[in-house]
Protein backbone atom coordinates (compact mmCIF):
# COMPACT_ATOMS: atom_id res chain seq x y z
CA UNK A 1 0.00 0.00 0.00
CA UNK A 2 0.47 3.93 -0.26
CA UNK A 3 2.20 5.12 3.19
CA UNK A 4 2.03 8.58 3.91
CA UNK A 5 2.92 10.83 6.81
CA UNK A 6 0.84 13.93 7.85
CA UNK A 7 2.58 17.49 7.32
CA UNK A 8 3.51 18.82 10.70
CA UNK A 9 0.25 21.23 11.70
CA UNK A 10 2.13 24.66 10.73
CA UNK A 11 2.48 23.87 7.22
CA UNK A 12 -1.15 23.06 7.03
CA UNK A 13 -2.81 26.14 9.20
CA UNK A 14 -0.35 28.32 7.08
CA UNK A 15 -1.59 26.60 3.53
CA UNK A 16 -5.23 27.49 4.46
CA UNK A 17 -4.91 30.44 6.60
CA UNK A 18 -6.79 32.79 4.34
CA UNK A 19 -9.88 30.52 3.96
CA UNK A 20 -12.79 30.73 6.36
CA UNK A 21 -14.52 27.23 5.18
CA UNK A 22 -12.64 24.51 4.82
CA UNK A 23 -13.11 21.06 3.46
CA UNK A 24 -11.10 18.32 4.89
CA UNK A 25 -11.06 14.94 2.46
CA UNK A 26 -9.86 11.85 4.28
CA UNK A 27 -8.89 8.76 2.16
CA UNK A 28 -10.26 5.43 3.69
CA UNK A 29 -7.93 2.87 2.32
CA UNK A 30 -4.17 3.23 2.39
CA UNK A 31 -3.73 6.50 4.16
CA UNK A 32 -5.95 5.00 6.70
CA UNK A 33 -4.49 2.36 7.31
CA UNK A 34 -0.79 4.13 7.97
CA UNK A 35 -2.59 6.32 10.56
CA UNK A 36 -2.05 9.25 8.32
CA UNK A 37 -5.25 10.83 6.20
CA UNK A 38 -8.59 8.17 7.23
CA UNK A 39 -11.19 9.03 9.16
CA UNK A 40 -9.92 9.23 12.50
CA UNK A 41 -6.72 11.61 11.26
CA UNK A 42 -9.80 14.16 9.56
CA UNK A 43 -11.43 14.37 12.95
CA UNK A 44 -8.25 15.34 14.27
CA UNK A 45 -7.08 17.84 12.25
CA UNK A 46 -10.61 19.53 11.92
CA UNK A 47 -10.44 19.93 15.50
CA UNK A 48 -6.76 21.22 15.61
CA UNK A 49 -7.17 23.83 12.93
CA UNK A 50 -10.82 25.40 14.51
CA UNK A 51 -8.86 25.56 17.98
CA UNK A 52 -6.07 27.20 16.25
CA UNK A 53 -8.22 29.62 14.53
CA UNK A 54 -10.07 30.13 17.82
CA UNK A 55 -6.97 31.32 19.58
CA UNK A 56 -6.43 34.41 17.08
CA UNK A 57 -9.99 35.02 17.71
CA UNK A 58 -11.20 33.55 14.39
CA UNK A 59 -13.78 31.34 13.44
CA UNK A 60 -13.54 29.21 10.55
CA UNK A 61 -15.78 26.27 9.35
CA UNK A 62 -14.07 22.86 8.75
CA UNK A 63 -16.08 20.48 7.16
CA UNK A 64 -15.09 16.77 7.14
CA UNK A 65 -15.52 13.64 4.99
CA UNK A 66 -13.41 10.39 4.05
CA UNK A 67 -14.27 8.00 0.98
CA UNK A 68 -13.37 5.21 0.25
CA UNK A 69 -10.83 6.02 -2.19
CA UNK A 70 -9.92 9.36 -3.70
CA UNK A 71 -7.90 7.63 -6.58
CA UNK A 72 -11.42 6.53 -7.97
CA UNK A 73 -13.47 8.83 -9.49
CA UNK A 74 -16.70 7.08 -8.43
CA UNK A 75 -15.81 8.21 -4.76
CA UNK A 76 -15.17 11.52 -6.04
CA UNK A 77 -17.95 12.45 -8.30
CA UNK A 78 -20.71 12.68 -5.01
CA UNK A 79 -18.70 15.14 -3.16
CA UNK A 80 -19.21 17.74 -5.52
CA UNK A 81 -22.04 19.67 -3.33
CA UNK A 82 -19.33 19.79 -0.20
CA UNK A 83 -16.97 21.27 -2.36
CA UNK A 84 -19.15 24.09 -3.85
CA UNK A 85 -20.08 25.02 -0.10
CA UNK A 86 -15.88 25.66 1.22
CA UNK A 87 -13.67 27.61 -0.35
CA UNK A 88 -10.46 25.51 0.23
CA UNK A 89 -9.78 22.06 0.10
CA UNK A 90 -7.28 19.76 2.44
CA UNK A 91 -6.66 16.35 1.04
CA UNK A 92 -5.60 13.95 3.22
CA UNK A 93 -5.21 11.41 0.63
CA UNK A 94 -1.70 10.13 -1.01
CA UNK A 95 -0.16 12.02 -4.15
CA UNK A 96 -2.08 10.47 -6.55
CA UNK A 97 -5.76 11.04 -4.44
CA UNK A 98 -5.01 14.58 -3.66
CA UNK A 99 -3.80 14.94 -7.92
CA UNK A 100 -7.84 13.36 -8.85
CA UNK A 101 -9.32 15.29 -6.40
CA UNK A 102 -7.68 18.86 -7.92
CA UNK A 103 -8.44 17.19 -10.94
CA UNK A 104 -12.14 17.08 -10.84
CA UNK A 105 -12.76 20.08 -9.05
CA UNK A 106 -10.18 22.08 -10.35
CA UNK A 107 -11.83 25.70 -9.51
CA UNK A 108 -11.43 24.72 -5.97
CA UNK A 109 -7.67 25.91 -3.78
CA UNK A 110 -6.68 22.01 -2.75
CA UNK A 111 -3.73 21.65 -0.10
CA UNK A 112 -1.93 18.59 0.35
CA UNK A 113 -2.49 17.41 4.37
CA UNK A 114 0.26 14.53 4.06
CA UNK A 115 3.03 13.82 2.55
CA UNK A 116 3.60 10.50 0.81
CA UNK A 117 6.34 8.28 1.53
CA UNK A 118 6.73 5.07 -0.19
CA UNK A 119 4.92 1.94 -1.50
CA UNK A 120 5.08 -0.22 1.98
CA UNK A 121 3.94 -2.90 4.28
CA UNK A 122 2.25 -2.81 7.71
CA UNK A 123 5.09 -4.28 9.18
CA UNK A 124 4.14 -4.41 12.46
CA UNK A 125 1.69 -1.87 14.94
CA UNK A 126 2.52 2.07 13.60
CA UNK A 127 5.62 0.82 11.86
CA UNK A 128 5.50 1.13 8.01
CA UNK A 129 8.31 0.05 5.73
CA UNK A 130 9.45 0.55 2.13
CA UNK A 131 8.96 -2.46 -0.51
CA UNK A 132 8.95 -1.21 -3.90
CA UNK A 133 9.65 1.12 -6.28
CA UNK A 134 7.59 0.73 -8.77
CA UNK A 135 10.14 0.45 -11.95
CA UNK A 136 8.19 -1.43 -13.90
CA UNK A 137 10.74 -4.02 -14.43
CA UNK A 138 10.10 -6.88 -11.45
CA UNK A 139 13.78 -8.50 -10.42
CA UNK A 140 12.15 -10.57 -7.05
CA UNK A 141 11.66 -13.84 -9.20
CA UNK A 142 15.69 -13.51 -9.47
CA UNK A 143 16.47 -12.32 -6.11
CA UNK A 144 14.79 -14.20 -3.38
CA UNK A 145 11.76 -12.07 -3.04
CA UNK A 146 14.22 -9.05 -1.65
CA UNK A 147 13.92 -6.10 -3.81
CA UNK A 148 17.47 -5.33 -4.83
CA UNK A 149 16.24 -1.28 -6.24
CA UNK A 150 14.68 -0.78 -3.69
CA UNK A 151 15.94 -1.97 0.14
CA UNK A 152 19.56 -1.20 -1.56
CA UNK A 153 19.87 2.56 -1.53
CA UNK A 154 22.26 2.38 -4.05
CA UNK A 155 19.62 0.04 -6.05
CA UNK A 156 22.43 -2.43 -6.79
CA UNK A 157 21.61 -4.95 -9.38
CA UNK A 158 25.05 -7.36 -9.14
CA UNK A 159 25.99 -7.45 -5.66
CA UNK A 160 26.80 -5.26 -2.48
CA UNK A 161 28.73 -2.13 -2.64
CA UNK A 162 31.84 -2.53 -0.05
CA UNK A 163 29.99 -0.73 2.24
CA UNK A 164 28.74 -3.32 3.68
CA UNK A 165 29.71 -5.18 7.36
CA UNK A 166 28.36 -7.64 9.53
CA UNK A 167 25.49 -7.79 7.31
CA UNK A 168 24.05 -4.05 7.78
CA UNK A 169 23.98 -1.35 5.59
CA UNK A 170 26.88 1.33 4.67
CA UNK A 171 23.99 4.02 4.35
CA UNK A 172 22.24 2.84 8.16
CA UNK A 173 23.87 0.65 10.24
CA UNK A 174 20.24 -0.26 11.79
CA UNK A 175 19.28 -1.63 7.95
CA UNK A 176 20.32 -4.93 6.80
CA UNK A 177 22.30 -4.77 3.22
CA UNK A 178 19.87 -6.12 1.16
CA UNK A 179 22.64 -8.31 -0.75
CA UNK A 180 23.61 -10.03 2.21
CA UNK A 181 19.70 -10.94 2.55
CA UNK A 182 18.99 -11.58 -1.17
CA UNK A 183 22.41 -13.93 -0.75
CA UNK A 184 21.35 -16.20 2.80
CA UNK A 185 17.93 -16.60 1.21
CA UNK A 186 19.16 -17.74 -2.07
CA UNK A 187 21.77 -19.62 -0.62
CA UNK A 188 18.90 -21.83 1.73
CA UNK A 189 17.10 -22.26 -1.30
CA UNK A 190 19.91 -23.47 -2.91
CA UNK A 191 19.69 -21.17 -5.71
CA UNK A 192 22.71 -19.29 -5.84
CA UNK A 193 23.37 -19.95 -9.47
CA UNK A 194 20.57 -17.17 -9.85
CA UNK A 195 22.74 -14.95 -9.04
CA UNK A 196 26.00 -15.80 -11.59
CA UNK A 197 24.70 -13.77 -14.31
CA UNK A 198 25.64 -10.28 -14.81
CA UNK A 199 22.63 -8.02 -14.52
CA UNK A 200 22.04 -5.55 -17.61
CA UNK A 201 21.54 -2.01 -16.89
CA UNK A 202 18.21 -1.19 -15.68
CA UNK A 203 15.56 -0.24 -18.42
CA UNK A 204 14.71 3.63 -17.41
CA UNK A 205 12.67 4.65 -20.13
CA UNK A 206 9.84 2.16 -18.96
CA UNK A 207 9.62 4.52 -15.54
CA UNK A 208 9.06 7.80 -17.54
CA UNK A 209 6.55 9.98 -15.39
CA UNK A 210 3.84 9.87 -15.56
CA UNK A 211 3.10 6.21 -16.10
CA UNK A 212 0.36 4.46 -17.76
CA UNK A 213 -1.71 0.98 -17.90
CA UNK A 214 -4.20 -0.30 -20.04
CA UNK A 215 -6.05 -3.31 -19.21
CA UNK A 216 -5.57 -5.31 -22.13
CA UNK A 217 -9.09 -6.08 -22.29
CA UNK A 218 -9.77 -2.34 -22.59
CA UNK A 219 -7.14 -1.67 -25.44
CA UNK A 220 -9.52 -1.33 -28.12
CA UNK A 221 -11.64 1.47 -25.72
CA UNK A 222 -8.41 3.81 -25.04
CA UNK A 223 -7.06 3.27 -28.23
CA UNK A 224 -9.87 5.17 -30.21
CA UNK A 225 -8.35 8.65 -28.12
CA UNK A 226 -5.88 8.03 -29.97
CA UNK B 1 49.79 0.14 -22.25
CA UNK B 2 50.30 2.13 -19.41
CA UNK B 3 53.03 2.13 -16.77
CA UNK B 4 50.79 0.38 -14.13
CA UNK B 5 49.99 -2.16 -16.78
CA UNK B 6 53.33 -2.91 -17.42
CA UNK B 7 54.62 -2.96 -13.83
CA UNK B 8 51.78 -5.64 -12.91
CA UNK B 9 51.68 -7.06 -15.60
CA UNK B 10 55.41 -7.98 -15.63
CA UNK B 11 55.41 -9.46 -12.41
CA UNK B 12 57.10 -6.25 -11.03
CA UNK B 13 55.79 -4.74 -7.41
CA UNK B 14 53.27 -1.63 -8.18
CA UNK B 15 53.61 1.22 -5.82
CA UNK B 16 50.35 3.42 -6.47
CA UNK B 17 49.78 6.58 -4.53
CA UNK B 18 46.65 8.80 -3.53
CA UNK B 19 46.34 12.25 -4.05
CA UNK B 20 44.04 14.35 -2.84
CA UNK B 21 41.94 17.35 -4.79
CA UNK B 22 41.63 20.07 -3.54
CA UNK B 23 37.66 21.79 -2.90
CA UNK B 24 39.00 24.34 -4.95
CA UNK B 25 41.00 25.51 -7.66
CA UNK B 26 44.71 25.49 -5.63
CA UNK B 27 46.17 22.71 -6.96
CA UNK B 28 49.66 23.40 -5.73
CA UNK B 29 49.48 21.15 -2.79
CA UNK B 30 47.32 18.27 -4.54
CA UNK B 31 50.76 17.85 -7.38
CA UNK B 32 53.45 18.19 -4.59
CA UNK B 33 53.81 14.60 -4.28
CA UNK B 34 53.58 13.96 -8.14
CA UNK B 35 56.71 16.29 -8.18
CA UNK B 36 58.16 14.49 -5.21
CA UNK B 37 57.71 10.49 -6.21
CA UNK B 38 56.73 10.09 -10.14
CA UNK B 39 60.06 8.71 -10.73
CA UNK B 40 59.68 6.22 -7.49
CA UNK B 41 55.87 5.03 -8.07
CA UNK B 42 53.95 3.55 -10.86
CA UNK B 43 50.69 5.80 -10.88
CA UNK B 44 48.95 8.37 -8.78
CA UNK B 45 45.13 7.54 -7.57
CA UNK B 46 42.90 10.46 -8.35
CA UNK B 47 39.56 10.38 -6.07
CA UNK B 48 36.51 11.04 -7.17
CA UNK B 49 34.40 13.04 -5.30
CA UNK B 50 35.71 10.61 -2.23
CA UNK B 51 33.40 9.53 0.99
CA UNK B 52 30.81 11.93 -1.52
CA UNK B 53 32.86 14.87 -0.36
CA UNK B 54 32.82 17.51 -3.40
CA UNK B 55 36.45 17.98 -4.77
CA UNK B 56 37.92 19.27 -8.08
CA UNK B 57 36.81 16.54 -10.98
CA UNK B 58 39.01 13.86 -11.03
CA UNK B 59 39.35 13.99 -15.42
CA UNK B 60 40.80 17.84 -14.57
CA UNK B 61 42.89 16.27 -11.43
CA UNK B 62 44.40 13.73 -13.77
CA UNK B 63 45.27 16.05 -16.98
CA UNK B 64 47.36 17.94 -13.82
CA UNK B 65 48.80 14.70 -12.74
CA UNK B 66 49.73 14.32 -16.31
CA UNK B 67 51.09 17.92 -16.98
CA UNK B 68 53.40 17.31 -13.83
CA UNK B 69 54.95 14.51 -15.10
CA UNK B 70 53.26 11.65 -13.23
CA UNK B 71 50.55 8.72 -14.40
CA UNK B 72 47.27 9.10 -13.00
CA UNK B 73 44.76 6.27 -12.06
CA UNK B 74 41.40 7.62 -12.51
CA UNK B 75 38.45 6.53 -10.12
CA UNK B 76 34.94 6.81 -11.47
CA UNK B 77 32.04 6.62 -9.16
CA UNK B 78 28.66 5.15 -10.25
CA UNK B 79 26.95 7.90 -7.52
CA UNK B 80 27.09 10.99 -9.34
CA UNK B 81 26.85 10.41 -13.06
CA UNK B 82 24.48 8.46 -15.28
CA UNK B 83 25.32 5.80 -18.06
CA UNK B 84 25.70 8.80 -20.72
CA UNK B 85 27.44 11.39 -18.42
CA UNK B 86 30.04 7.77 -17.39
CA UNK B 87 30.55 6.71 -21.09
CA UNK B 88 31.74 10.16 -22.06
CA UNK B 89 33.74 10.86 -19.38
CA UNK B 90 35.47 7.89 -20.37
CA UNK B 91 35.54 8.58 -23.96
CA UNK B 92 37.43 11.94 -22.39
CA UNK B 93 39.78 9.94 -20.08
CA UNK B 94 40.52 8.47 -23.08
CA UNK B 95 41.73 11.11 -25.08
CA UNK B 96 43.37 12.52 -22.52
CA UNK B 97 45.64 9.13 -22.35
CA UNK B 98 44.34 8.09 -18.82
CA UNK B 99 44.23 4.61 -19.31
CA UNK B 100 44.32 3.63 -15.56
CA UNK B 101 40.85 3.35 -14.15
CA UNK B 102 39.09 2.10 -10.52
CA UNK B 103 35.15 1.92 -11.47
CA UNK B 104 33.65 2.34 -8.04
CA UNK B 105 29.63 2.59 -6.70
CA UNK B 106 30.84 5.12 -4.42
CA UNK B 107 29.87 6.20 -1.01
CA UNK B 108 26.34 6.77 -0.45
CA UNK B 109 25.40 11.13 -0.44
CA UNK B 110 23.94 11.07 2.38
CA UNK B 111 27.71 9.89 4.06
CA UNK B 112 29.08 12.59 2.62
CA UNK B 113 28.75 17.08 2.52
CA UNK B 114 26.09 17.29 0.42
CA UNK B 115 23.52 15.18 1.79
CA UNK B 116 20.42 16.47 0.19
CA UNK B 117 21.67 15.34 -3.34
CA UNK B 118 20.12 12.71 -5.87
CA UNK B 119 22.08 9.76 -5.27
CA UNK B 120 22.25 8.79 -9.14
CA UNK B 121 23.41 4.51 -9.71
CA UNK B 122 22.11 4.42 -12.94
CA UNK B 123 24.77 2.03 -13.22
CA UNK B 124 26.88 -0.31 -10.79
CA UNK B 125 30.29 -1.11 -10.81
CA UNK B 126 30.07 -4.23 -12.49
CA UNK B 127 27.90 -2.88 -15.33
CA UNK B 128 30.63 -0.12 -15.85
CA UNK B 129 33.51 -2.19 -16.11
CA UNK B 130 30.98 -3.90 -18.86
CA UNK B 131 30.25 -0.48 -20.31
CA UNK B 132 34.06 0.43 -20.17
CA UNK B 133 35.30 -3.25 -21.72
CA UNK B 134 32.29 -2.37 -24.33
CA UNK B 135 33.58 1.05 -25.06
CA UNK B 136 37.30 -0.76 -25.73
CA UNK B 137 35.69 -3.15 -28.19
CA UNK B 138 34.04 -0.27 -30.23
CA UNK B 139 30.78 0.01 -28.68
CA UNK B 140 28.58 1.71 -26.72
CA UNK B 141 26.22 0.73 -24.21
CA UNK B 142 23.44 0.72 -26.36
CA UNK B 143 26.05 -1.11 -29.36
CA UNK B 144 26.97 1.77 -31.16
CA UNK B 145 29.53 2.24 -32.74
CA UNK B 146 32.43 4.09 -31.55
CA UNK B 147 34.84 6.61 -34.15
CA UNK B 148 38.01 5.65 -32.26
CA UNK B 149 38.43 2.69 -29.46
CA UNK B 150 39.38 3.80 -26.56
CA UNK B 151 42.42 1.86 -24.20
CA UNK B 152 41.82 1.21 -20.90
CA UNK B 153 43.67 -0.76 -17.75
CA UNK B 154 40.50 -1.63 -15.47
CA UNK B 155 40.65 -1.92 -12.04
CA UNK B 156 37.79 -2.10 -9.26
CA UNK B 157 37.44 -2.49 -5.40
CA UNK B 158 37.91 -5.82 -3.26
CA UNK B 159 36.93 -6.39 0.53
CA UNK B 160 39.31 -9.18 1.98
CA UNK B 161 37.66 -8.50 5.11
CA UNK B 162 33.78 -8.30 4.33
CA UNK B 163 31.30 -10.25 6.50
CA UNK B 164 29.75 -12.25 5.19
CA UNK B 165 32.56 -12.94 2.27
CA UNK B 166 29.92 -15.02 0.27
CA UNK B 167 28.33 -11.59 -1.26
CA UNK B 168 31.42 -10.11 -2.01
CA UNK B 169 32.97 -13.11 -3.94
CA UNK B 170 30.15 -13.38 -6.06
CA UNK B 171 30.30 -9.53 -6.93
CA UNK B 172 34.38 -10.21 -7.43
CA UNK B 173 33.57 -13.49 -10.02
CA UNK B 174 31.43 -10.44 -11.63
CA UNK B 175 34.01 -8.17 -12.11
CA UNK B 176 36.31 -10.57 -13.32
CA UNK B 177 34.18 -11.22 -16.03
CA UNK B 178 33.04 -7.74 -16.46
CA UNK B 179 36.79 -6.80 -17.46
CA UNK B 180 38.62 -5.69 -14.08
CA UNK B 181 42.10 -6.68 -14.26
CA UNK B 182 43.30 -5.41 -10.93
CA UNK B 183 41.77 -4.99 -7.62
CA UNK B 184 42.40 -2.63 -4.63
CA UNK B 185 41.75 -3.53 -1.52
CA UNK B 186 40.46 -1.02 1.67
CA UNK B 187 43.22 -0.30 3.81
CA UNK B 188 44.73 -3.49 5.54
CA UNK B 189 46.54 -3.66 8.64
CA UNK B 190 45.45 -7.20 9.54
CA UNK B 191 47.67 -9.08 7.05
CA UNK B 192 46.64 -12.30 8.34
CA UNK B 193 43.44 -11.20 6.39
CA UNK B 194 44.93 -10.42 3.44
CA UNK B 195 46.59 -13.82 3.50
CA UNK B 196 43.28 -15.65 3.98
CA UNK B 197 42.17 -14.06 1.61
CA UNK B 198 44.44 -14.68 -1.16
CA UNK B 199 44.09 -18.00 -0.12
CA UNK B 200 40.55 -18.35 -0.66
CA UNK B 201 40.84 -16.77 -4.10
CA UNK B 202 41.11 -18.97 -7.09
CA UNK B 203 43.62 -18.56 -9.62
CA UNK B 204 42.03 -15.72 -11.08
CA UNK B 205 43.89 -14.07 -13.76
CA UNK B 206 43.83 -10.43 -11.53
CA UNK B 207 46.42 -8.12 -9.85
CA UNK B 208 45.79 -7.19 -6.26
CA UNK B 209 46.72 -3.93 -4.90
CA UNK B 210 46.55 -3.55 -1.00
CA UNK B 211 45.48 -0.25 0.43
CA UNK B 212 47.69 1.05 2.93
CA UNK B 213 46.91 3.96 5.44
CA UNK B 214 48.14 6.57 7.85
CA UNK B 215 45.60 6.74 9.78
CA UNK B 216 44.43 9.80 11.74
CA UNK B 217 44.15 10.30 15.46
CA UNK B 218 40.49 10.54 15.43
CA UNK B 219 40.06 7.37 13.36
CA UNK B 220 42.88 5.44 15.89
CA UNK B 221 40.88 6.61 18.50
CA UNK B 222 37.41 4.89 16.87
CA UNK B 223 39.20 1.63 15.47
CA UNK B 224 38.42 -0.57 18.74
CA UNK B 225 35.18 0.97 19.82
CA UNK B 226 31.35 0.28 18.66
CA UNK B 227 31.19 2.97 16.60
CA UNK B 228 33.84 1.19 14.09
CA UNK B 229 32.26 1.33 10.98
CA UNK B 230 35.04 0.46 8.49
CA UNK B 231 34.84 -2.39 6.54
CA UNK B 232 38.75 -2.78 7.53
CA UNK B 233 40.22 -3.80 11.18
CA UNK B 234 42.84 -2.32 12.97
CA UNK B 235 44.15 -5.26 15.51
CA UNK B 236 44.98 -3.86 19.24
CA UNK B 237 48.66 -4.65 18.74
CA UNK B 238 48.71 -1.91 15.76
CA UNK B 239 46.81 0.59 17.65
CA UNK B 240 49.13 0.13 20.66
CA UNK B 241 51.97 1.36 18.18
CA UNK B 242 50.48 4.41 17.87
CA UNK B 243 49.33 5.04 21.16
CA UNK B 244 51.03 8.18 23.57
CA UNK B 245 51.94 10.12 20.19
CA UNK B 246 50.02 13.57 18.99
CA UNK B 247 49.54 15.94 15.78
CA UNK B 248 52.70 15.34 13.44
CA UNK B 249 54.45 12.72 15.60
CA UNK B 250 51.33 10.22 15.48
CA UNK B 251 50.99 11.10 11.36
CA UNK B 252 54.78 10.26 11.01
CA UNK B 253 53.82 6.53 13.39
CA UNK B 254 51.22 5.86 11.18
CA UNK B 255 53.52 6.28 8.35
CA UNK B 256 56.58 4.23 9.49
CA UNK B 257 54.17 1.76 10.23
CA UNK B 258 52.67 1.39 6.72
CA UNK B 259 55.83 1.75 5.63
CA UNK B 260 56.74 -1.92 7.50
CA UNK B 261 53.21 -3.21 6.36
CA UNK B 262 54.71 -2.15 2.38
CA UNK B 263 57.50 -4.22 2.84
CA UNK B 264 56.34 -7.15 4.82
CA UNK B 265 53.55 -7.59 1.44
CA UNK B 266 56.60 -7.58 -0.64
CA UNK B 267 58.46 -9.99 1.01
CA UNK B 268 55.87 -11.99 1.15
CA UNK B 269 54.24 -11.70 -1.65
CA UNK B 270 50.86 -10.90 -0.15
CA UNK B 271 49.83 -8.36 -2.94
CA UNK B 272 51.04 -7.15 -6.44
CA UNK B 273 51.30 -3.85 -5.18
CA UNK B 274 50.42 -0.99 -2.68
CA UNK B 275 47.83 1.39 -3.19
CA UNK B 276 49.63 4.24 -0.42
CA UNK B 277 46.62 6.99 1.02
CA UNK B 278 48.68 9.21 3.25
CA UNK B 279 46.24 12.43 3.25
CA UNK B 280 47.94 13.26 -0.12
CA UNK B 281 50.92 14.27 1.64
CA UNK B 282 54.68 14.19 0.08
CA UNK B 283 56.20 14.17 3.26
CA UNK B 284 54.15 11.05 4.71
CA UNK B 285 54.25 9.14 1.38
CA UNK B 286 58.28 9.33 1.63
CA UNK B 287 58.46 8.23 4.98
CA UNK B 288 56.34 4.91 3.97
CA UNK B 289 58.59 4.60 1.25
CA UNK B 290 61.61 5.27 3.19
CA UNK B 291 60.46 3.14 5.93
CA UNK B 292 59.35 0.25 3.39
CA UNK B 293 63.51 0.15 2.42
CA UNK B 294 65.12 -0.02 5.39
Amino acid sequence: MIIAQRKPFKEISEAVAPYDKILIVGCGTCVAVCLAGGEKEVGLLASQLKLAAGLKGRRIEVGEITVERQCDREFLEPLCDFVADHDAILSMACGAGVQFLAQLYYFKPIFPAVDTTFIGVNEAVGLFTERCRACHHCYLGLTGGICPLTMCPKGLLNGPCGGTLNGKCEVDPEKDCAWSEIYRRLEQQGRLDNLKKIVPLHPHARSTTPGQVIHPAYQRRYSAYE
Amino acid sequence: MSKLSDTLEAGRFAVVVELKPPRGTNTQDMLTPVKALAQQVAAFGVPDNEHARMRLSALAACRLVQEAGGEPLMHLTCRDRNRLALESELLGAATLGIENLLLVSGDYVTLGDHPDAKPVYDVDSVQLLQIAQDLMAGRDSVGQALDGNPSFFLGAVVVPEAKPLGPQLLKFDKKVTAGARFFITPPVFDLEKLEDFQKDLPAYPVKLLASLKVLSPEEAAQADSPQWRKVYRVPRQVLEQLTGKEGEDFLRAGAALAGSLLKQIRQEKLADGVYLKARGRADLLEEILQAAAK
